[in-house]
């Protein structure tokens, strides 16, 4: 079967409590900088809660959007890589090879998503931080780029257990760290080539939207628009 | 010499002595010099050591602002670059007689600045020690460079302009390093010899010598307008609001051409001053390179008003946010960029005064090149500090470790340049010694050689 | 084939150019006629050189020749290393044009240097070249190349007449 991943974010749902950057630093050993190198910019979590504000005091209202990387289609970012070290791979998604970075940045300046992140620094875990590491993917060195991958490490796993059985991988079965931790369920990950996933039926919702759609990237993140009115 | 204002036409010994003061013995002096260069530039290679060791984070680099003042400093240099090598080759082609004494300081400027600049992408790379993923060799790791990426067309592009450029430098020189040779004792006579590749003088080498120093002028030129383009491409192939632009690449090269121009002036008036070559480098050469200042910046200030209105009057949100950042935390910059670059300097290079004047036209220069400089921040720094989502906006300062890095830059280009007016005839002594010769009518043999208008034999005549 | 070749200095062009008409009068080969200047003088001013300047043809053989590697460099990378990016075809025609312009721009100024300093007949440190330093004193050195004792006699003595200084045989190439 073909597998084409998207991510659909409700915003609906969001309540901006932040879960899901928790998740993700847990899960792709991302390092925590500490608030100096925050306020220089330099944040290093793959998925932002960027925060907007609607009306004016008193009336105003958060707005919550989730922004992991879009996972483009056409993504502007592999282009300009000089040594591929950004690529397409089989599923779709698009890749990062950190042994082939030499840190031009040309991705980062060329998202304009602005999701991906650059190792300003060697991150050290101290001891016994260290050992809540995942096993399953690298730390990386100073000098390269990263972004969110969709946990493709639990994606590979979930093929090779698939594969092993002998079977198609299942709905549900590949779920990124962020999807899993969404308290109120705002994030759904799947594959919409399967037109029985619940993604199929979610991304067939009036309210999809994509981020920067002029642009032509064609992300493969979806968000559902938040509806206004009573109880929202 | 002969305590006349003109340069000795009757005898080329001393034509030869004033021409090449610049390679007499070192003096304290010039030790001085060199050595705070040399401390300069190796604080500067300490910094960047520093930085390759702790990480790029010892910059003010920061998301969004992921490229900052190493490639706006790359941007300029390659600009500058444009003096030398362009200029050169345009006066050869047209023939302008009052070339001559600018050629090599100029071509000497081009394949510095080049190198200086060359160095930039190669330091502000994350993982500098791993620069060779970007060159295309077999290898076992199965990397090859990504030929759709605008920075390998640059490395491609400055690559042939380096190397174009070094030839361009040493192929004119070959005259002058006989020259300097027939004249030279000692080790320098044995290192002339090497040079000048057994250069005589027949007849049959100054005929070959001529048609290919032509060629190489038609050659390097469109080399140097596509090295600045591709420079403009880096950016203008971005997604980046401010960068996404058609006008970038002829934008880079008018800029490039102007800086170019105006860093040949410093130059030019600094060799004079130190050299005493005031001879040679007469009000004419001044005059006439003001007057291309004078052209360019009206150009420069065309484009730029062409970029901004577009932008100004289709008010596209994403690019409005840059161009409405130059008000506020960019507005210093931008005041400097469009004061030194055209309010400013325009109307004074229009005066015939300033233009005639050594000191003021290289102050205008100076101003120029500060522009300039301001110019190349502006394009790279607002336009990722205002990236399409505001949530991420952060604006850029350099730190202490890029101003050393830069600082030391500037010290290995003028360390170059000292060393290479030590070793290397910074005039283009056999180019004057022809245009002294073709100012006077003659009859030689079967043919009469015309005599090309002489203008600063007057110091009057304002054309060259 | 090196030879003997009758060298003479003379002070001014115009005595340099009386010379070899003199010389060309007994008559010697224009090719084996040339000068040594300080500059460039005039084709036909002294003497003239019968041979075409044929490197300028390297130039352009340089060019193509640069443009195929360019263009080698470009199609082996889209066939070598397939990878997708950016969801874009594998090959893009404007990125391979600049790579085969920038490498075809270097192979001409390659073969303009390698093929002018060979026609121009530099590089050659290992034969004795003929040479005069005080050329870089205004002098014009008038070189004649000459086959046998008898010529070489005329020769010096037509260059003598003109006005020649320390007109001597030497024995190298031009």
């Amino acid at each position: 079967m073909e597998i084409k991943w998207a991510m659909a974010i409700d915003l609906d749902r969001c309540t901006g409590c932040g879960a899901c950057v928790v998740a993700c630093v847990a899960e792709n050993n991302i390092p925590v900088v500490g608030e100096a190198e925050v306020e220089k910019g330099r944040l290093m979590q793959w998925i932002r809660v960027a925060r907007y504000w609607e009306g004016e005091y008193p009336e105003a209202q958060a707005v919550y959007l989730p922004v992991p990387c879009m996972q483009c289609k056409r993504a502007p970012c592999e282009t300009v890589c000089p040594v591929y070290a950004t690529y397409h791979n089989e599923d779709g998604l698009n890749a990062m090879v950190y042994n082939r970075c030499v840190g031009t940045r040309y991705c980062a300046n060329n998202c304009p998503y602005s999701v991906r992140v650059f190792n300003w620094f060697d991150h050290v875990w101290e001891k016994p931080l260290d050992e809540q590491l995942s096993p399953d993917l690298t730390t990386r060195s100073r000098g390269v780029m990263e972004k969110c991958t969709f946990c493709i490490q639990r994606i590979r796993r979930a093929k090779e257990t698939a594969a092993e059985e002998g079977r198609e991988i299942r709905d549900g079965e590949a779920v990124p760290a962020c999807v899993q931790t969404c308290p109120p369920g705002a994030l759904l990950f799947g594959n919409v080539a399967d037109p029985h996933s619940e993604i199929a039926r979610k991304l067939k919702d009036p309210r999809r939207f994509r981020l920067m759609e002029h642009l032509g990237t064609e992300p493969r993140v979806v968000y559902l628009k938040r509806q206004k009115g009573a109880g929202r | 010499m002969n305590g006349s204002d003109h340069l000795s036409r009757t005898d080329p010994g001393a034509l030869y002595r004033e021409l090449s003061r610049s390679n007499l013995p070192a003096t304290k002096k010039w030790w001085l010099g060199v050595g705070l260069l040399a401390i300069v530039a190796l604080w500067g290679i300490g910094c960047f050591v520093y930085m390759m060791k702790t990480g790029m984070g010892v910059t003010g680099l920061n998301r969004p602002v992921m490229w900052g003042s190493f490639i706006a400093t790359f941007v300029f240099w390659i600009g500058l670059s444009h003096s030398g090598t362009l200029i050169s080759a345009i006066l050869r082609l047209t023939n302008a007689t009052w070339r001559a004494p600018i050629l090599r300081g100029a071509e000497a400027m081009t394949a510095f600045t080049l190198m200086v600049g060359g160095l930039f992408p190669l330091v502000h790379i994350g993982r500098n020690w791993r620069f060779y993923y970007m060159l295309p060799y077999p290898n076992s790791r199965q990397l090859w460079p990504n030929l759709r990426s605008p920075l390998m067309w640059d490395a491609v592009a400055i690559n042939t302009y380096l190397l174009g450029s070094l030839t361009f430098l040493y192929f004119g020189m070959i005259p002058d390093l006989a020259i300097a040779r027939d004249h030279a004792t000692g080790w320098r006579k044995k290192f002339y010899t090497v040079l000048a590749l057994g250069f005589r003088g027949s007849h049959n080498e100054w005929r070959r010598y001529h048609v290919a120093s032509t060629i190489f002028a038609i050659l390097i030129i469109p080399v140097a307008v596509s090295v600045h383009s591709i420079v403009g491409w880096d950016f203008a192939m971005a997604k980046v609001p401010g960068w996404h632009s058609t006008i970038f690449a002829p934008y880079f090269v008018t800029g490039a051409i102007f800086s170019g121009i105006a860093g040949v002036v410093i130059v030019m008036a600094t060799l004079r001053k130190v050299f005493h070559l005031e001879r040679v480098l007469t009000v004419v050469q001044f005059e006439n390179l003001g007057k291309l200042l004078c052209t360019m910046s009206l150009l420069w200030g065309y484009f730029y008003f062409s970029e901004f209105l577009t932008v100004w009057y289709n008010r596209n949100p994403e690019e409005w946010e840059v161009f409405r950042s130059y008000g506020g935390v960019y507005l210093p910059l931008f005041l400097t960029m469009i004061g030194c670059n055209f309010v400013v300097s325009f109307p004074l290079l229009c005066m015939r005064r300033v233009r005639r004047s050594i000191p003021a036209l290289s102050f205008v220069s100076l101003l120029i090149v500060i522009g300039m400089y301001a110019e190349r921040f502006l394009i790279v720094v607002p336009s990722l500090a205002r990236r399409n989502d505001p949530f991420i906006w952060h604006n850029y300062f350099p730190t202490w470790v890029e101003f050393s890095i830069l600082a030391g830059a500037l010290a290995m280009f003028l360390l170059l340049y000292a060393i290479f007016a030590k070793l290397f005839p910074i005039m283009a002594i056999s180019d004057i010694q022809e245009h002294l010769f073709h100012t006077t009518d003659r009859k030689i043999g079967d043919v009469t050689v015309e005599s090309i208008a002489m203008p600063h034999d007057t110091g009057k005549g304002g054309h060259g | 084939m090196n030879g003997i070749v009758v060298v003479g200095l003379f002070d001014a062009v115009e005595l340099a150019a009386s010379a070899a008409s003199a010389l060309r009068a007994l008559p010697l080969p224009e090719g084996d006629i040339t000068t040594i200047s300080p500059m460039a003088l005039p084709d036909g001013a002294v003497c003239r050189d019968p041979r075409g300047i044929g490197f300028p043809r390297v130039t352009l053989v340089g060019w193509f020749v640069g443009a195929l590697a360019g263009l080698a460099l470009a199609l082996s990378t889209y066939l070598l290393y397939p990878l997708i990016t950016g969801g874009k075809a594998i090959i893009s025609v404007p990125p391979t044009l600049i790579v085969t312009y920038e490498v075809a721009m270097l192979g001409a100024l390659a073969g303009t240097v390698l093929a002018g300093f060979r026609e121009m007949g530099l590089c050659r440190f290992r034969t004795r070249l003929i040479h005069d330093p005080r050329v870089q004193e205004g002098k014009i050195l008038l070189c004649a190349r000459v086959s046998g004792d008898e010529e070489a006699k005329r020769a010096m003595d037509a260059m003598k007449t003109a006005g020649g200084i320390d007109v001597r045989p030497e024995e190298g190439e031009l």
